[in-house]
């Protein structure tokens, strides 16, 4: 009976286990951690069934959940082009509005999920992550910026008045 | 950082022992060694151990005493109970405590992203970013300043702008750099081997000396002024560096030596100890400086006591990256330079500058120049004399004597100098292509009688070399030998073009049949294409399309594989003069005075530029495409034809036009009331960047750019006038500048005093050089009547000339009344001068014949003016006798208006712009351009790497 219903399950549906780096197992519909190129390539590697837990040594189980929350959300998405690369990228930061809640956390699991996306290499959540902090810098003085992220300012008053006259090229437009 | 922070922690947790509720750091509970396994190292690997961190932000914002050690049994909680006690012990506070402690731990809610994320993703967040936010973002710290200054950084926002930018110059520059570094690396070994290693050796050493002697990035008292390299990411020897950010700067005592304003960026050492040590940022700045690539000066630049700045990356940016590594451009200095340059451009600040060299008149063409085309460092000029001139633009000299060949006026030409071409090929009223080496001059190839009529225009790319005629036709040739199954060969002979005997339809081949194929021979004809109805006065051909514009005012798009005529594009209410083809968009100009842009696509009309009173002879415009904009300008176009739709709907627009609005056009308003065309993939104005650009020229004597203002319009943003930048150039043009032109000249007064006088105190050269107007009746000396008489004659034959163009022009289109006769000319050429618009000949001309005057010219050969010994006098000289030779003919400075406002004798025929320059030639022997760098020597070096306008 089992075995009947497991090969009528659809492929993408099956389950398969993540191990965080905390040790913890975390189960997984396989076409949602697909979304992780770097897990569809070991899947596709291993060949197996899916059976064995993937180790998944640089993500630990709290980023792991928020990652897999997105990839969930995004299950449907089309795969992303190899060609929209870098040179190609637009400037827009939109970001559609369940991304925009879904990065609503604090700035330590922010970045987390940015690592865990560039680890995993899942680009599309990469880039939602990275308009989320250009999104923080833009439309910020220098000083609103340094309260958002807690930087030091390491300048000398001189150097700064410095940098800021050469600087001015492109103020005007 | 965080370094010294736990080395001192003899708990596991010792120094971070608050921060687990924070931060799920994975690696922690998987496995507990972690004080040991962290350091810098960690964070200079990019990608999959990124994660494995520490929290150099740490090291901030907590003071000693949070290090109080927690008991075991706490550590071996798990993430949620010790939160659930840490919650316990908060609330056992006063409300005070409580405060205090959000106070404290605040900081650590907010992250620095630049210490906690590595290179490629902080590189990635600041591609959203503007130029202008991260320059605000540059000033935060040190760290924020190398990151957001990266030099592949500004490379992606210099292509996002639109920007192209010449990736062969920057290969070879490169390339040349990295030859010259290791030539004077050897040389140095060789010299000083013992005291002296190379640059990345001794950056190297300098590196690690700088633990011990800084320490953990204090100030040091050694009066040593240092600077480190930045951080670059292709650099695979900084790694280490790109995470420690002690590194980045040490605290020298920045003196304020006076030679750091000269930005000397050489370096002194007061300890002897480290010996002579110079990053490859002061040498490659002095480089940059003198452009000498002359080790001798590096050494003593080394050798001098100057004082470098203390930041790093420099305040300044350089041409080169100081990096250990290859040398790079640095994009960011590219960056800068280019926008520096676009200011220019939009302020209209210039100088003007002429071929020839205004101390080597004797090389300039001797009758007008109908064509010029150039490309970085040379210009190749085709004239009435019928002489192809080919000159080097930094020198302002002839790089050959002139190309001789053709039998009468040479009208079109383009060139390629890169070696593996070498050619010019030009055309003429010869009706003759000819084809030349460009790097010897010679003469190697005639198409004889190519057309039956004057070659009014060619072009050609890699594969096929296309002609167009007065004679109404096209022609395509082959460039390279060409076999019947070659890709090139013409697919289809059914189209209705007309094919040579020879041409085999290979539609109707067998494979059979390959036997007995023939090569075609280079530059044999292919193709002749018929279908307009009057002088094709212009040709474009850009991945297998062919764009052609008449005098029959049509534009039409033919498919050069088989002849085939796609599109045929109408709009303009008179013939066409010359065409621009991206793949995109056509834009043409008429002898209906306007600039049309016209969607390939759908043949839509998109923008209709008025602002020239006289027919239209050349432009060229530079959209400024961002690279993948085609979705965005569709969906843009797609955008502005929905709302006018529904302002029709709603009845706020008539939905018929009247002959005023249908009159008044569109210029790229996107304005549902200007709407003048739908269904385009172009938006109104045609789509691109705020630094598109199109400049056109006139028989109205000027040169018009045109921006887009907020609205989107194309509007003229500066109108140049070709005879006041003759004068600005240090020449002398071929009519005096009037006082009603001088509020549009951007030089001060004290420049065009000089110029006056330099003007003055040039003898005037052989008039049959340079046809000029007849003297003023106020004139006290007889003038020289032969000359005179030649003048006129050299005159007549010009206009002569110059209506059978037109003719060409006009032949469909010109109202009869406009026509003059112009063969009737007397000493007085004024009469052809009466009109505004082109003058033009009832009837069609015969081929100039040789005049007397003409003759006369040749017989005089190139240098009549020699017989004056004061060419191109210095200003000074002129200073000193403004009034010498101010005698007839002299009569340059005189005004002679009326007529003269609006003679035609600074008709604009051929103009082209890059980056940096508007070059043009006209009427006028002299070629002239408008150089917006300023004489900015950084400008001047960075324009050699940006791309061609297109």
């Amino acid at each position: 009976m089992a075995a009947a219903s497991t090969s009528a399950v659809d492929p993408a549906k099956k389950m398969i286990m993540l191990t965080t780096s905390d040790n913890i197992d975390i189960k997984v519909e396989r076409e949602v951690a697909e979304r992780s190129i770097l897990i569809k390539n070991l899947l596709e590697d291993l060949g197996s069934e899916g059976d064995e837990p993937i180790p998944i040594p640089n993500v630990n189980e709290a980023v792991m959940k928020k990652v897999l929350e997105w990839c969930e959300q995004h299950r449907k998405d089309p795969p992303a082009t190899q060609d929209d690369d870098s040179d190609s990228r637009k400037k827009s930061t939109d970001i559609d509005e369940w991304d925009q809640k879904f990065m609503q956390v604090d700035q330590e699991m922010l970045f987390e999920i940015i690592l865990a996306a560039n680890y995993l290499d899942i680009k599309a959540l990469l880039d939602v992550g990275c308009k989320t902090v250009a999104n923080m810098i833009k439309g910020k003085s220098p000083d609103e910026i340094r309260k958002t992220f807690n930087i030091q300012n390491d300048f000398t008053p001189e150097e700064e008045d410095q940098i800021r006259r050469e600087n001015e090229w492109a103020e005007d437009r | 950082m965080a370094t010294p922070l736990t080395s001192n922690g003899t708990e596991p947790f010792g120094s971070t022992s608050y921060l687990p509720a924070f931060r799920p750091n994975p690696s922690m509970s998987a496995s507990f060694k972690l004080d040991e396994g962290y350091s810098e190292d960690t964070r200079s690997q990019s990608g999959s151990d990124t994660i494995m961190r520490t929290d150099s932000r740490m090291g901030d914002g907590i003071d000693p005493d949070a290090q109080f050690p927690l008991p075991e049994w706490v550590l071996n909680m798990n993430e949620g109970d010790r939160s659930e006690f840490a919650y316990a012990i908060l609330r056992s506070l006063r409300t005070s405590s409580i405060a205090a402690i959000v106070e404290r731990l605040n900081p650590l809610l907010h992250l620095d992203p630049v210490l906690y994320l590595p290179p490629e993703i902080t590189y990635q967040i600041f591609s959203y970013l503007e130029p202008e936010t991260l320059l605000r973002a540059s000033t935060l710290s040190k760290m924020w300043r190398s990151r957001t200054l990266d030099s592949p950084l500004w490379k992606l926002l210099f292509g996002l702008e639109g920007w192209t930018s010449n990736a062969r110059q920057v290969k070879l520059f490169e390339e040349a750099e990295k030859a010259r570094k290791a030539e004077m690396k050897e040389r140095k070994t060789r010299a000083r081997a013992a005291e002296d290693m190379d640059y990345e050796q001794q950056s190297h050493k300098k590196r690690i000396r700088e633990r011990p002697l800084f320490g953990d990035g204090g100030t040091v008292e050694s009066g040593i002024h240092d600077r480190l390299q930045p951080l670059t990411l292709d650099g695979s020897q900084e790694g280490p560096k790109a995470w420690a950010e002690q590194h980045s700067v040490v605290e020298a005592d920045d003196v304020q030596s006076s030679s750091s304003e000269d930005r000397m960026q050489g370096i002194a050492f007061d300890a002897p100890a480290l010996g002579q040590i110079a990053t490859s940022t002061q040498i490659q700045d002095r480089l940059k400086r003198d452009k000498l690539f002359d080790s001798n000066a590096i050494e003593d630049n080394m050798a001098s006591p100057n004082s470098p700045a203390s930041l790093d990356p420099p305040i300044q940016p350089s041409l080169i990256l100081p990096s250990v590594g290859d040398p790079k451009l640095n994009w960011q200095y590219l960056y800068k330079q280019k926008r520096r340059l676009e200011e220019n451009w939009n302020a209209g600040r210039f100088v003007n500058f002429q071929l020839p060299h205004p101390n080597h008149q004797e090389e300039a063409h001797t009758e007008c120049v109908y064509t010029i085309q150039y490309s970085g460092k040379y210009l190749v000029s085709g004239s009435r004399d019928k002489s192809v001139r080919i000159w080097n633009l930094d020198t302002q000299r002839l790089v050959l004597p002139p190309l001789v060949g053709h039998a009468a006026s040479v009208l079109c030409l383009q060139f390629d100098e890169r070696p593996e071409q070498d050619i010019v090929i030009t055309g003429g009223s010869d009706c003759h292509v000819l084809l030349w080496r460009f790097s010897t001059g010679e003469l190697f190839k005639k198409l004889e009688k190519a057309h039956s009529e004057s070659v009014l225009n060619l072009r050609f790319d890699d594969k096929y070399l296309v002609t167009c005629s007065k004679d109404k036709t096209i022609k395509v040739w082959n460039r390279t030998e060409l076999w019947p199954t070659d890709e090139a060969y013409p697919t289809s002979t059914s189209s209705g073009a007309r094919f040579p005997q020879y041409i085999i339809n290979m539609q109707h081949q067998v494979e059979s049949q390959h036997l007995n194929y023939k090569m075609l021979k280079e530059y044999s004809l292919i193709m002749t294409l018929d279908g307009h109805g009057a002088a094709v006065n212009a040709i474009q051909i850009l991945d297998g399309q062919i764009v052609s514009a008449s005098g029959d005012r049509s534009v039409k798009v033919w498919d050069v594989h088989t002849g085939a005529c796609l599109k045929t594009l109408s709009g303009h209410t008179k013939g066409i003069a010359c065409v621009q083809f991206d793949g995109r968009r056509i834009v043409s100009g008429s002898s209906d005075e306007t600039v049309r842009i016209f969607d390939r696509a759908t043949g839509a009309e998109v923008a209709c530029l008025q602002g020239h009173t006289n027919l239209v002879r050349t432009v060229q415009a530079q959209f400024g495409d961002q690279p993948g904009n085609e979705e965005d300008l569709e969906a843009e176009a797609r955008a502005i034809d929905r709302k006018f739709f529904e302002a029709r709907e709603m009845g706020t627009i008539s939905t018929e036009l009247t002959r005023e609005q249908r009159r008044a056009r569109n210029a790229g308003s996107r304005d549902p009331k200007d709407i003048f065309a739908y269904g385009a993939k172009l938006p109104p104005g045609g789509g691109g960047s705020r630094w598109g650009r199109i400049v056109s020229g006139s028989y109205d004597e000027t040169v018009i750019i045109w921006k887009r203002d907020a609205s989107g319009r194309w509007v003229p943003s500066k109108t140049l006038l070709q005879n006041e930048a003759v004068r600005a150039a240090g020449g002398r043009p071929r009519r005096p500048v009037t006082q009603a032109h001088a509020h549009t000249n951007h030089l001060n007064a004290t420049n065009q005093n000089q110029q006056q006088q330099q003007v003055v105190a040039q003898p005037v050269s052989t008039p049959s050089a340079t046809p000029t107007p007849p003297p003023p009746q106020t004139a006290g000396a007889p003038p020289n009547f032969q000359a005179l008489a030649q003048q006129a004659q050299a005159q007549a034959q010009q206009t002569q000339q110059l209506a059978q163009q037109v003719q060409t022009l006009h032949a469909a289109s010109q109202p009869a009344n406009h026509a003059t006769n112009t063969t009737i000319v007397t000493v007085n050429v004024a009469t052809t001068s009466h009109h505004n618009q082109t003058p033009a000949a009832p009837t069609p001309i015969p081929a100039p014949q040789p005049t007397q005057a003409q003759a006369q010219t040749q017989a005089q050969g190139p240098t009549p003016q020699h017989q004056h010994p004061q060419q191109g006098p210095t200003p000074a000289a002129a200073m000193a006798a403004p009034h010498h030779h101010h005698h007839p003919p002299h009569h340059h400075h005189h005004p002679i208006a009326p007529l003269a406002t609006q003679g035609n004798f600074s008709r604009v025929f051929k103009l082209q712009f890059d980056a940096r320059r508007i070059i043009c030639c006209s009427q006028d022997p002299t070629i002239v351009g408008w150089d917006f760098a300023n004489g900015d020597k950084d400008i001047i070096l960075a324009s050699q790497f940006f791309g061609k306008a297109e």
